[in-house]
């Protein structure tokens, strides 16, 4: 300790101090934004970072080929399956939207259209905390990436926000992060409430559908859609199905437990929606 | 030593956490024992700080929590002070009260962990963001899988110790 003392080591306290202080300025200021310091950083590791994740999926493919082979043959007989029969859903859903265009108008309402404009982007890096579920993608504001923007796979399934934005790298934040909130809705019953992470749940790979309406008739398979009320994000996306549905231990309310359709950890390329547009 | 034995000495120290930090940041993540992910950063500063000091603690505990900050999502600020500050606590200890030894690094690592969750898990708490009961099933996993690693890193630093550490050269 003598040593430490004699050596300035309170010098190098208070400039750890002083550092914290700064970033933790810095953070809270700049919001989605990221720091000037954390942006050069990830700006450096970031190819570094792509690098590895290319590299690990790599590997992963390998020994998914390798060990996996028979579970893959079984799973592409499945999917062969499962794609006669989205032909067949495809079908009858071309035959509901013509009714449905009928229907509008005759009601004389115009119909609601969405403009989404998309940006691809690998994810290099995923959480490294147990306390938050995050995503690192390998674009970020040269692309038009921005805080706030939705991210969905290719299928359109909801993966999460953006939450932070650097010149070549964004962080994520899952759907099943605690800090998630936004207006879901039961596509079955237009039950609305909102989608929250749950730190409990966040583990399991779940979130919640909270303050359900107190009639709602909700049952096990429900498919959950982002409600798009605020127009903060867009509506119509897909989250998951309801897995049950509880009260909460005050006993006000209801809630539900939502298995989100994503599987987040086979996830390599997502979609960023950078902008869109609801026209009434 | 001269300035530049004490850059060539912190250099391979650094060298020596390239590893350790691509193993916690991108490659154990990706396989998660039974959905818990071990911190390494904190142990990698336990172990410097045992073999080398307070004062050597403390600045490796800051470059350290400056990675930590800068390079992974999720910051605000407070892990640059707080490794700092655990560093040249740990480092204190073991010149005082432990020895430079496993055990030393093992209990300063158990200390430096359990304060680290119990802060987490009382600013979780503060916020409101979860029940007590759910917190500690984050948080006890996390700090029994984190020091199950404790050996692989103190391993790692002290074969950097024995060849640059102290007062000796490469």
């Amino acid at each position: 300790m003598k040593d430490f003392l004699r050596q300035n080591g309170i010098l190098l306290l208070v400039i750890a101090l002083l550092l914290s202080i700064l970033i933790g300025v810095g953070t809270a200021v700049l919001g989605g934004q990221a720091d000037p310091l954390s942006n050069v950083v990830n700006v450096v590791i970031t190819p570094v970072r792509s690098g590895i994740a290319a590299a690990a999926d790599w590997v992963e493919g390998v020994y998914g080929y390798v060990f996996h082979y028979g579970e893959m043959e079984q799973e592409l007989d499945d999917l062969r399956t499962q794609l006669g029969e989205l032909e067949e859903q495809v079908r009858q859903g071309e035959e509901a939207r013509r009714e449905n265009e009928q229907l509008r108008e005759l009601l004389g309402l115009q119909a609601r259209r969405r403009d989404f404009t998309f940006e691809d982007a690998r994810i290099t890096g995923r959480s490294t905390s147990n306390w938050e579920s995050t995503l690192t993608l390998g674009k970020g504001t040269s692309h038009g990436v921005g805080a706030g923007d939705c991210v969905v796979t290719e299928t359109g399934v909801l993966v999460g926000v953006v939450t932070e934005a650097g010149a070549n790298w964004s962080t994520v934040s899952t759907i099943i992060n605690t800090d998630t909130q936004m207006g879901g809705i039961v596509n079955r019953t237009y039950s609305a409430g909102v989608l929250e992470g749950d730190f409990s749940l966040m583990n399991q790979g779940k979130l919640k559908l909270n303050y359900l309406p107190e009639g709602a008739q909700l049952v096990s398979g429900d498919e959950v859609l982002t409600s798009g009320r605020g127009e903060v994000f867009p509506s119509g996306l897909v989250v998951g199905r309801v897995e049950g549905v509880f009260t909460d231990p005050s006993g006000q309310t209801r809630y539900a437990v939502v298995e989100p359709a994503v599987d987040l950890d086979v996830l390599i390329k997502v979609f960023v929606i950078k902008d869109f547009e609801i026209a009434e | 030593m001269t300035r530049r034995d004490v850059i060539h000495k912190w250099l391979v120290y650094s060298l020596g956490l390239l590893p350790v930090w691509l193993l916690d940041a991108y490659i154990l993540p990706r396989c998660p024992l039974f959905g818990v992910v071990p911190m390494l950063l904190p142990l990698a500063v336990a172990a410097v700080a045992v073999l080398e000091g307070a004062y050597a603690g403390t600045g490796f505990g800051l470059g350290v929590g400056l990675l930590w900050e800068l390079a992974y999502p999720g910051g605000f600020g407070g892990s640059v002070f707080f490794l700092a500050l655990a560093g040249m606590a740990m480092g204190a200890v073991s010149q005082y009260a432990l020895n430079q030894s496993f055990v030393g690094c093992l209990i300063c690592a158990a200390g430096e962990l359990a304060l680290l969750d119990f802060l987490r898990v009382t600013r979780m708490l503060f916020i409101n963001a979860a029940s007590l009961s759910a917190l500690l099933q984050v948080a006890v996993p996390e700090f029994l899988w984190s020091l199950v690693w404790t050996p692989l890193v103190w391993l790692l630093f002290r074969a950097v110790y024995n060849r640059v550490g102290g007062t000796k050269l490469a």
